[in-house]
């Protein structure tokens, strides 16, 4: 058991952390909120980083997490979930070796308008990331014909098919509505193994994401507190601020701590991986909650503004925390875990 | 990042495990359960005594320490194995803690050769000790303990009184923090003595907790007279000695605690059943929920582990502490809740397991007090992890 970063991965850390700092500033962020086709300059960074999502997890989740930090848009994560759903298929080859390569987008539709990620035959799909813009949608669906009651269906070019965006408060990640009508084709069958292993990749990835969120909520409030004075004093220097912050990072630190565990778990195909993988991002979401409202509060009337950047970051945390599941979603299906 | 423990590790695994199925007592779960209350003499149980002998005797009570000190030369990652599966196996390791885990370490690092030769008595458990840190005006504050000692000749004349001394009924000697220079800063004039408990002049009235059980006291020192070799470490240098404890160990230290919280959820899982709760979706996302943090936690304190062992400082671990307790108070309330009406009976006839929940409740709040209450531990995040300027 070693939790310890390997060299490569503090590489890869402090790559990814040196590259989104310059190449996704609060500036792209606010760009992005009129013209949503700004992240396009940003992708041809990110997309060298594709070839992590058919990686290990722990790798993969490092790089989230710094996504999440900076408040990156674009079909990254949209990607990568793709990436793990075509492993997990064990299709198209050639496919999965161009998403690798970061030449080819994708993005997977899962949840029906119900907003539940699991295979249902809702005709509505919802919830799908970057739909407008990657090259690829795999629906997933329930079906009676198999042994899983799952398929999942390979479509290419989902931008052209009448989608409908679903605004959220989170202006740096774009969500899509699809009504399939019967425009679905042939389907692979997915087996539950692969199925659940997907789900597990993929709550633990959203959770690395957006403990990232959250993470800069934390580091701007530290900051602040740091540097802004009342009473002749830094107010970080008030008991009252300073629990609040401790409380903050701790929710933080047992969270990343839970996504590392879970990635492990993943990478391992370890037994407890569904379970840490439910933990990791219910603590996620803990970690969010507490830090954006937290991080506000001590940033006082500046943090209620928009010219102010820390709610480009309230924003992506809050919506990130809905995705694949809110906490609560993730807290009963712990239950069931519990309760057997 | 690496899920599994390596080869050498599983086999010390193994070999612990094997030990332990051969020796360990029958007793020994229920001993974890109320840890601390399961009655006894001054907080003593005779069969968990005999335990820490045994361990000691077969190298298994310190593993990190060399054979003579009850050990086998063991790596940290070999230590935080054997307090998982103690605390897996709910097998409690000592039955008095000050001498193994905080006397020992400190007299190896600071005591002369004479008092290193008192190592071995308190790691096996046959010297009981008591730790004089606390006064009625030095909690927190420690450094503003007040009791005096004044030299004379070749003794130590102490003067004054501590107040919640563990195990101070039943222990024979005082590791006991006193005032040496009452003139120099409140820090720089402390210095740590061994005090016989049977020397005259000292007076020890037992204080009853919150549970009814009779476990620490108060000691009233009246011309205490201390010879002066019993001085630890350098004069008026005792402040750097209060931080004393099994250094190797610190980074496991959260594992019992986690462990105690993870078995609370499971039964907490039991009681749902039992009182027809568990169809409840609000009880169901609460027990939940404490899993996710027993979980979590968990993975923080092998995170901490990782730094420590590359030698790095872990401010995993100040988070551990806090947290770990917090969770075990809220834990505990919540089995209370899911009594309803029978939160607060004790009624052995009527009441869940004779008040099990509502006792280890009581008993939970001890950890959010002792050695550093949830607020100072705050504190110290905020101001040693953080970087916060300090307050006024
Ligand atoms: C079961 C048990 C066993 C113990 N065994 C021993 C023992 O063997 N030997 C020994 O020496 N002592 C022992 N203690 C004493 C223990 O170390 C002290 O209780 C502890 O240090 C707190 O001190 P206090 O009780 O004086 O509380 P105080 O320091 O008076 O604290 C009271 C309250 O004020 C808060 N507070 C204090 N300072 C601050 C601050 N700076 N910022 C914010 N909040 C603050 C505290 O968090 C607490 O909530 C034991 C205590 C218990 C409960």
């Amino acid at each position: 058991m070693d939790f310890s970063l390997t060299d490569d991965q503090q590489l890869l850390v402090e790559t990814a952390r040196q590259i989104l700092t310059n190449e996704c500033p609060p500036r792209l962020l606010r760009a992005h909120l009129d013209d949503r086709s700004e992240y396009a300059p940003l992708w041809q960074h990110t997309r060298g980083f594709a070839e992590l999502g058919r990686g290990d997890c722990t790798d993969l989740c490092l790089f989230l997490d710094e996504l999440g930090f900076v408040a990156a848009p674009g079909p990254f994560l949209a990607t990568t979930l793709f990436a793990a759903l075509l492993e997990e298929l064990d299709a198209d080859t050639a496919l999965r070796d161009a998403v690798a390569a970061g030449e080819v987008t994708g993005s997977v539709a899962v949840a029906g308008r119900s907003g539940v990620w699991e295979p249902n035959d809702d005709l509505v799909k919802s919830f799908v990331l970057d739909a407008d813009a990657v090259d690829h949608l795999a629906v997933v669906s329930a079906t009676t014909g198999t042994e899983s009651g799952v398929v999942v269906t390979l479509l290419p070019n989902p931008g052209a098919r009448a989608l409908r965006a679903i605004e959220t408060v989170d202006t740096t990640r774009r969500l899509f509505e699809w009504d399939t009508g019967d425009e679905i084709g042939a389907a692979i069958p997915c087996s539950s193994d692969a199925w659940r292993a997907f789900a597990d990749r993929a709550h633990v990835m959203v959770a690395a994401e957006l403990v990232g969120a959250a993470r800069r909520c934390f580091t701007m409030a530290l900051a602040y507190a740091k540097e802004r004075e009342q009473f002749g004093r830094p107010i970080g220097s008030f008991q009252a601020i300073q629990h609040k912050l401790a409380e903050m990072s701790l929710v933080l630190e047992r969270a990343t701590a839970a996504v590392h565990y879970a990635a492990m778990t993943v990478d391992a195909r370890d037994p407890d991986r569904t379970r840490a993988c439910h933990v990791a991002k219910a603590a996620a979401g803990a970690a969010a909650r507490r830090n954006l409202v937290d991080s506000i509060q001590i940033h006082g009337g500046i943090g209620y503004t928009w010219e102010h950047d820390l709610h480009l970051f309230l924003r992506r945390a809050t919506g990130t925390e809905y995705l694949f599941g809110a906490s609560s979603w993730h807290h009963d299906r712990l239950a069931d875990l519990l309760f057997g | 990042m690496q899920l599994n423990w390596g080869d050498d590790d599983e086999r010390f695994r193994a070999e612990l495990a094997a030990f332990l199925d051969e020796h360990a007592p029958a007793e020994a779960a229920a001993g974890f359960d109320f840890q601390g209350e399961a009655g006894g003499d001054g907080g003593i149980v005779p069969w968990l005594r005999d335990w820490q002998a045994t361990l000691f005797d077969h190298g298994w009570m310190i593993p990190g320490y060399p054979p003579e000190l009850g050990g086998r030369d063991c790596t940290p990652a070999q230590t935080l194995i054997y307090l998982e599966e103690l605390a897996r196996r709910r097998i409690p390791r000592a039955s008095h803690f000050p001498g193994y885990a905080i006397v020992a370490p400190s007299l190896l690092e600071y005591g002369n050769e004479e008092q290193r030769r008192l190592v071995p008595a308190a790691i096996r458990g046959d010297t009981i000790w008591c730790i004089g840190m606390s006064e009625p005006n030095a909690g927190s504050d420690l450094a503003a303990l007040r009791t005096r000692a004044e030299r004379r000749d070749d003794v130590f004349v102490v003067n004054g009184q501590k107040v919640w001394t563990s195990y101070a009924m039943v222990a024979s000697k005082c590791f006991c923090y006193v005032r040496t220079d009452p003139d120099a800063a409140k820090h720089r004039g402390i210095s740590l003595l061994i005090v016989d408990m049977d020397t005259p002049g000292i007076e020890v009235r037992p204080l009853t907790h919150i549970t009814g059980q009779a476990d620490f006291a108060e000691v009233f020192f009246t011309d205490v007279e201390v010879p002066v070799g019993n001085l630890v470490g350098p004069l008026n240098g005792g402040w750097a000695l209060t931080q004393g404890s099994l250094a190797h160990e610190r980074a496991g230290l959260w594992v019992d605690g986690v462990a105690r919280l993870d078995q609370t959820v499971r039964a907490l899982v039991d009681l749902a059943k039992r009182t027809g709760k568990d169809t409840d979706p609000g009880v169901r996302r609460a027990i939940a929920a404490m899993d996710e943090q027993a979980s979590s936690l968990r993975s923080l304190g092998y995170k901490g582990f990782a730094s420590f062992a590359q030698g790095s400082s872990a401010p995993e671990h100040s988070y551990m502490k806090m947290a770990s307790s917090e969770a075990g108070k809220a834990s505990y309330e919540l089995g209370m809740e899911l009594l309803g009406a029978y939160g607060a009976v004790t009624d052995a006839e009527l009441g869940e397991e004779a008040g099990r929940w509502v006792t280890n409740f009581y008993v939970s709040f001890a950890n959010t007090i002792a050695g550093g209450s949830s607020e100072i531990q705050r504190n110290i995040i905020a101001q040693r992890v953080l970087g916060l300027p300090r307050g006024v």
